[in-house]
Formats: C-alpha cells, structure tokens, sequence
C-alpha cells in the first residue's frame, strides 16, 4: 500500500485556523526558559524531585 | 521516501495507525494534529530535564537559607506535633481503599467558569476534600467547608512568608478547627502558627527534592534532626513543584484513596484568558515584552489541543514544568489507583488521566 504526505507549508499554516495544536516545532531552550522562570519564581514555587532510585521519586514512606 | 513524499506502508499497519489515532482521542482530527501531539509528549522528556535542572538551581540558590531557617524554628513543634503518617487510614485493619476517593481543589480558572465548588457544595459527595493552600478561603467562602465535609484537608508546601496570608481570614478561624493541615517541615514558621491559631491540627511531612545527594542532604538532615525525639520518621512526598500535585500524591500515599478527581488544577490557561494574565502566571510579576506573533512567544506559550475534552488550552512556561511532571508521576502510578481530570478543560490528559465533567464525577462517587 502506498500512501503520500500532501504537504502544507508554513505560509498557509499561518493563514489555518484550525491548526492551533502544538503551534511551533521548536522547543523553549534553557536560556528562555531560566529567563522566564527567574521572573516567576520570586513569587513562589518548588521543585520536582529526582533521584537515581526511580521508585524513591514516588515517595518514602517514611524519612 | 520518493521524491514525491511518497512511502510504502502495509495495509497492516495503517490499520494500527488508524487504530492509535483513534485510541489517542484524534479520530476526527487531522493526521498532523495527531502527529505533532505524538511528538510533543515524546519531546517532553529532554524538555522537562531541562526545565527541572533551572529551577533546582533557581530554588536552590535563592531558597537554600531560607529553607533551614523555617525547618530550625519548625523543629520543636515537628517534634510535638502529629505526623502525617497519623492521617493514613490503612492504620484500620478493615479499611480497603477502592472504596475510598479524594477531590483535589486548586485554584484554576475553571473552578469558577465550571461553578465547580457549587456543584460540588450542592452534592452528596462523601469522600475527602484536599484543598490546597491558596484555595482555601475561597473554597470556604463558597459553601465547601468541612461542616458538609468532614474529611477536610488543607495541604502547605512552599516555604514562603507568604503563605501566611492564606489562611489569614475569618473565614479560616470559623471552621479551622474541623481542618487537618498538611505541612512541609520546610514551611514558613509564620504560616504554620497562623493556621494553627485558627484551630487547623497540624501534621508534618518532608519535602523531597535533594535525597539523592546522600547522607549530607538536606532531606537527610532534617530527618535525622526529627528523629533525634521522635520515634518514627516522617512521610516523604514528591512534590512535583506544586501544591496541587503534592495533592494527589497525599492522596494516594497518605489518605489512600484508590480515586482522586482533580477541579481547578487546569495547569494551563483559557483562550479567552487576557495575553497579560497569561504571559505573567496570572499576575505574579511584571509580563515579559514578547511580540506576541513571534516565535519565542509559542514556544513559551504553546497551545495545546486537550483531545478528551475537545477543548485548547494555552501553556506558559511554568504549566509546562508543572504538567509534564504531574503527567508523568500518574503514568507511574499503580493500575489500582485512578486519577480523574475532573476540570473539564486544561493540560492534564494523557496516560492513566480519565477526563469526565464533575458532574458525573460526583455522580458516580458520592457514596
């Protein structure tokens, strides 16, 4: 069976409503993202937890 | 590939295509819509490593002193006060936790736009009520207090002065002692002593965030100080950087509840929501100068199709590291445990999250 990509590009992409899902392939780099978090977290936050025993990042029963 | 952007597929496996598409909730949806949310969840993973190497190191930098100073003038109360672990049910031989559910309350936009606390006030729901800190007083404003839901919980997990202010109204005082609060032991020794003031029983827990390092963490440290009088440790939680996902993980490995319905935990904004609102968190700092037409602008506020609910949500860059996290950590569940977007719209979709309206949440566990 035989199937064929029908390619959009980017011009009419812009001009399609409907597409607004995931609306960039590129994806937020490290700098942009410390930027922007640097700016937030003054106001509050915490962090996730990550450890080399995965079953630990779900929780210990007791510490 | 031919130059003609032409493959060769057998008919088997466009069979499995269609089946997954389908399975995905994208059936009706274009095949680039499917695809591009295949790759979103499958970047994820580099992205999210990203996200939490920054904010450890923010946190980390910015909180570290803080952080022992509210654990010091926490230590002699942690030392007389309940545990977390005292709020576990399963101490009762014959509690079986599939007959038990828990509704998580954060302070989403939906909560409001849904009239979730109405319906939920106006329902004959009998499981636990986890509310997080900074709902708390709207929450009892509306009706939903601990008089119509005896199993109340209100849960603390960031260490800021702030805090204080949310539980800082008459509101708290009226049903605060019909509360069980939840607290981190690195919680701001202010906060803790005004919801105590206003009746809540307090109960520890320790934040995880750097047990791995080993014996000279502060995780570990802080547990070898309590126990230095108590005789049993603490339950450790993974917080996923917020309260709303502390939450859920108190009830799975607290309140042991096999079902935990989430309203107001959109992690995410509305369409409708205004570019400002959304570019500062909802108000929290100054929004960035950012053209909002850019690229920079969608890969800090992607939009995102949420496929259970046929409905869009826009991400800013801290939904991004909240989501990804809470996704993540209900994929890992175990299979007896359900969790259940109950906000009818949001980030939270994916593997292991059931999404139905509130309504027939309540409807269907209200016994």
């Amino acid at each position: 069976m035989k199937a064929n990509f029908s390619i959009k590009k980017n011009s009419d992409l812009e001009n399609d409503s409907t597409n607004v899902e995931s609306s960039t392939n590129e994806e937020i780099t490290e700098e942009e993202f410390e930027d922007f978090i640097v700016k937030a977290g003054a106001a509050g936050s915490f962090m996730v937890f990550r450890s080399s025993k995965k079953e630990d990042e779900l929780g210990l029963d007791e510490l | 590939m031919s130059e003609n952007n032409e493959f060769t597929i057998n008919e088997l496996t466009l069979n499995k295509l269609l089946k997954e598409k389908k399975s995905s909730g994208f059936e009706f949806k274009s095949w680039d819509d499917w695809f591009n949310s295949l790759f979103l969840t499958n970047s994820t993973d580099d992205s999210q490593q990203l996200m939490e190497k920054v904010v450890y190191n923010f946190f980390h930098n910015k909180d570290f002193e803080d952080w022992i100073k509210n654990f010091a003038l926490n230590l002699n109360n942690i030392w007389n006060e309940s545990s977390a672990r005292n709020l576990d049910p399963t101490i009762n031989e014959t509690y079986d936790m599939k007959n038990h559910s828990a509704i998580v309350i954060g302070r989403g936009p939906s909560l409001k736009k849904n009239n979730h606390l109405e319906k939920l006030k106006n329902s004959n729901y009998k499981g636990s009520i986890i509310c997080t800190d900074g709902a708390l007083i709207n929450v009892l404003n509306s009706g939903v207090t601990p008089e119509l839901f005896p199993n109340f919980y209100v849960v603390t997990i960031e260490p800021y002065e702030i805090q204080t202010t949310l539980y800082d109204d008459p509101i708290v005082d009226k049903f605060g002692s019909k509360i069980n609060g939840i607290f981190s032991t690195l919680t701001h020794p202010d906060a803790v002593e005004r919801a105590r003031n206003a009746g809540i029983k307090i109960h520890w827990l320790h934040t995880l965030f750097d047990y791995n390092e080993g014996k000279k963490s502060i995780n570990n440290l802080s547990s070898l100080m309590v126990r230095a009088k108590k005789n049993n440790g603490l339950p450790a939680i993974q917080t996923g950087g917020n309260v709303g996902t502390s939450c859920w993980f108190i009830g799975w490995k607290i309140l042991k509840c096999a079902t935990i319905g989430l309203i107001g935990m959109n992690h995410g904004w509305e369409e409708d929501d205004p570019i400002e609102t959304i570019m500062s968190h909802g108000n929290m700092f100054d929004a960035p100068k950012i053209d909002n037409d850019s690229q920079l602008f969608k890969k800090l506020f992607p939009k995102i199709y949420n496929p259970e609910f046929n409905s869009t949500c826009i991400l800013d860059p801290i939904f991004q590291y909240y989501s990804s996290a809470l996704k993540e950590f209900i994929s890992r569940s175990p299979s007896e445990i359900t969790t259940i977007n109950a906000t009818e719209g949001g980030s939270l979709f994916g593997e292991k999250i059931h999404c139905k309206p509130f309504e027939i949440f309540l409807n269907e566990f209200n016994a």
